[in-house]
């Protein structure tokens, strides 16, 4: 079978009810579709590039699902567009490769929902995350030095900020590297 | 030496990213210039390949409004 990933795009001023509610119905319609639902999360409120319906930001939802009746699928699409709280939505067919993704993210919801055995899938995929957020703090980090050391110039201004607050800035800088790489 | 250019090269191999995902904003932003406007493969050094994918993943998320169409348009 196919997977599919739908973003669809809601109102911002939407509250946390009215948001599940609105999830809960969309969720209820791809059922119609005999379609196996993998994932539906949050992705975010997000500035939108440009203005929908007089609108500036919405909050992204993300539907991963593996595809059902085709008939029913199309429904499901002119049933999103005529949703009036669901302002912009795109579906698209996953390649083979995003279905280890799909994998991955799957149980980022199942934490939310159902927490049956999900200790034992989560952990490795914690560690890919983590393995994936240090490739990238990695270069990060290394344009910082190379940064400071093409600028010694700066340096001397940076001692002066550094001699009016010194324990704070001595103590923050290492501080805040593992901080990002637990964040991340 | 002067006019000799430094090599273009394929971001996408150079960096092993066989797919593009149209919600990786971050990334699309570096092909795109300040208008919004898809550079061309002979500025930006991408194969062939790649350029067909990043081209659709920022057409993608142009219409999931993850990207302008049109942006600090020039008057």
């Amino acid at each position: 079978m196919r997977y599919y990933e739908t973003l669809y795009i809601v109102n911002p001023n939407l509250e946390n009810e009215a948001l599940d509610q609105t999830m809960g119905e969309i969720r209820t319609e791809l059922e119609k579709t005999k379609s196996k639902l993998i994932n539906h999360r949050v992705w975010g409120k997000k500035r939108l590039a440009y203005q929908i319906d007089k609108q500036k930001y919405g909050s992204y939802i993300l539907l991963h699902f593996e595809g059902g009746d085709q008939d029913q699928m199309n429904e499901f699409n002119t049933w999103m567009k005529l949703n009036n709280t669901v302002l912009r939505h795109m579906t698209v067919i996953l390649d083979e490769k995003p279905e280890v993704y799909v994998e991955e993210v799957k149980e980022e919801p199942a934490e939310d929902k159902t927490t049956e055995s999900v200790a034992e899938k989560a952990a490795p995929v914690e560690e890919a995350e983590v393995e994936i957020a240090s490739e990238e703090t990695e270069p990060e980090t290394t344009e910082e030095e190379t940064e400071s050391v093409e600028t010694d110039d700066t340096e001397s201004t940076d001692e002066k900020v550094e001699a009016d607050t010194p324990k704070e800035v001595a103590g923050e800088s290492p501080e805040e590297e593992p901080k990002e790489k637990e964040a991340e | 030496m002067a006019f000799q250019s430094r090599k273009k090269f394929c971001y996408f191999k150079e960096n092993g990213i066989t797919d593009i995902d149209y919600k990786d904003v971050k990334l699309l932003r570096r092909f795109v210039n300040d208008q919004g406007k898809i550079m061309p493969r002979r500025i930006t050094g991408s194969s062939a390949k790649m350029h067909r994918k990043l081209v659709r993943a920022i057409k993608r998320s142009r219409s999931i409004a993850l990207m302008p169409y049109v942006e600090n348009s020039a008057e």
